[in-house]
């Protein structure tokens, strides 16, 4: 169970502090997939960088729980163990650090906050193998470093890679859509869908409707300026696609 | 102005030296007494490949002064490898000159690891002469002494032949680490390649001067040169001067020099994938110097290099 209650944060500018998030409250049950949907400059990114914990925000107000345990207080990588996971917008690519490094690091760290037994090489190489097959992954994506010089697709694709090795408990997608031609947006869809089920939350954030007809919401938000100004059924996607977000620019303003 | 042939009380000031990054009268200790120098002479014939990995060592010991030879000399399509260890104790002055000559065909890796004591001051003049068809493949990991100043000049004489200076600096304390390099294209088709990677700590100092001259009759020359750097305290200082001299009309040359902390972003990333802060900060650094490691094309020499620098960045990391 993910509860967000009033969460209000700010960024540091030029001109002074700025408040980006004024109040989101959303509470999101075991196993549901919540899509956030909202124009430009709404605090979507914003958004999915607070739950990480991303530094450049300050959080002035409000909480963030998942199955009862404040995520706020904690660093990035604690709340990686705790079960949270960040598919980012634009994955980023980091030369010199090649992919199997990158994923035991990765798998081994969280495995041993949550007090399992790391993963041997042997362990380790199954899994990843078991995974990559599952997500039409090659092994040569193995040897390359992190994200660099990946198509749009396999960035994506290796998000839910790394999603599906760390099995989250809430994963937060970021504009997954963006950057992806129809077929690998398939992929990726049936990549998430294969992990919908019980003790998972899902908050799908994007711009536009396509992706919610692959992965499909139990419920949608709304996001503008900063705050929730609708919910309802997979229907208000249709709607919003139809009507566009002026109704809402103006109702939060 | 060649320290090769100043005398230690006749230094030349910064002021009066056409190098303007170090203070070398100031670092040199006066009472050093002259004892006899080295001399390694280096000799391949015709043909020669040599399996077999050179390892020489260069030492001094507190109070010397000393001008240690190293010549090399490859016949035509003869090949080796060589390690050259920079090691002493205590203060000294190694004010060493290194001569390189590759003749047509001739393949030479040279793996330099100046690991001198805190206290030393080491220069170090190198000529590097290539002709036709050859490659020299220099690397250089500069981890030691008080001053190092490497000089190197190297002259591409015949056709389609390849350097390479790939080399590492690891600075902190109060270390100050100078490279100049100069590749001289005077004939066409060759390839230069210059590629650094300097971590600089603590209120360490560290200079790299890098000039690809091309001449009129170099055409299709192909100089490359970059150096990057991360400064990791505030007292750290990095002094960067890229040039390029180009005579030429058609040639491909590039030069490049960043110069910074670690980027926020990536280390976001492996942080949100649980890895703790430390652990991603070492990886992202262990990364930044393993691209120029890599290049070293022995694995064993590879191996060796990587321990020792990563022995440097877990010790820089855990203050």
């Amino acid at each position: 169970m993910i509860k967000i209650k009033d969460l209000k944060a700010q960024i540091e500018t030029d001109d002074g502090e700025k408040e980006i998030l004024k109040g989101i409250s959303l509470d999101i049950p075991d196993g549901e997939v919540h899509a956030i949907m909202g124009p430009n400059g709404a605090g979507k990114s914003t958004l999915s960088y607070v739950l990480a914990g991303r530094e450049d925000y300050e959080v002035t107000n409000g909480s963030f729980e998942l199955d009862g345990e404040d995520l706020l207080e904690m660093d990035p990588e604690e709340r990686a163990a705790a079960g949270l996971f960040l598919a980012f917008q634009y994955p980023v690519e980091i030369p010199g650090v090649n992919m199997s490094t990158f994923l035991k690091t990765s798998i081994n760290a969280v495995r041993k906050t949550r007090g399992e037994d790391e993963l041997d090489a042997l362990g380790m190489l199954k899994l990843i193998k078991t995974k990559c097959k599952e997500l039409g992954i090659s092994d040569d994506m193995m040897k390359r470093a992190v994200n660099v010089g990946f198509s749009g697709g396999e960035k994506k694709r290796n998000e839910v890679l790394q999603m599906a090795m760390l099995e989250p408990k809430f994963a937060v997608l970021d504009e997954t859509d963006s950057g992806l031609d129809i077929d690998a947006l398939k992929i990726v869809a049936d990549g998430v869908n294969a992990m919908r089920g019980e003790g998972r939350s899902f908050l799908v954030i994007t711009h536009y409707q396509r992706l919610l007809d692959y992965i499909k919401p139990d419920v949608v938000h709304v996001l503008a300026d900063g705050k929730i100004v609708k919910t309802g059924g997979p229907e208000l996607a249709l709607e919003l696609e139809e009507k566009g977000y002026a109704d809402f620019i103006g109702e939060a303003a | 102005m060649s320290i090769a042939a100043l005398k230690i009380d006749n230094l030349p000031t910064p002021k009066e030296e056409t190098w303007k990054y170090t203070n070398l009268p100031r670092a040199i200790p006066a009472d050093l007494k002259e004892a006899a120098g080295e001399e390694i002479v280096i000799h391949k014939n015709s043909g020669e490949v040599c399996e077999q990995i050179e390892d020489i060592l260069f030492t001094a010991v507190d109070g010397q002064r000393t001008a240690p030879v190293l010549k090399i000399t490859l016949e035509r399509g003869a090949q080796m490898t060589l390690i050259e260890r920079q090691q002493g104790e205590g203060a000294y002055w190694k004010n060493m000159r290194t001569e390189i000559t590759l003749a047509e065909g001739a393949i030479l890796n040279h793996i330099r690891i100046s690991d001198d004591s805190m206290q030393a001051v080491n220069t170090n003049m190198v000529s590097v002469s290539v002709e036709r068809d050859s490659v020299y493949n220099g690397f250089s990991l500069n981890i030691g002494g008080k001053l190092t100043r490497h000089e190197i000049d190297a002259v591409m004489n015949g056709q389609n032949a390849e350097v390479h200076f790939n080399g590492v600096n690891l600075l902190n304390g109060t270390q100050h680490g100078d490279t100049t390099i100069l590749v001289k294209h005077m004939a066409p088709h060759c390839n230069s390649n210059q590629f650094y990677r300097n971590l600089i700590d603590e209120s360490a100092k560290c200079v790299f001067q890098g000039k690809v001259y091309v001449d009129q009759i170099a055409q299709k020359t192909d100089g490359y040169q970059l150096s990057n750097t991360l400064l990791l305290s505030e007292k750290a200082e990095m002094d960067t001067k890229p040039e390029l001299e180009i005579y030429a009309d058609d040639v491909k040359c590039s030069h490049g020099s960043t110069c910074g902390q670690l980027d926020e972003e990536p280390l976001f990333y492996l942080r949100q994938r649980g890895i703790p802060e430390s652990e991603a900060r070492l990886l992202l650094v262990q990364a930044f110097v393993d691209e120029v490691v890599d290049k070293i094309v022995n694995e064993d020499i590879k191996e060796q290099i990587l321990q020792r620098t990563n022995a440097w960045l877990m010790a820089a990391l855990k203050k």
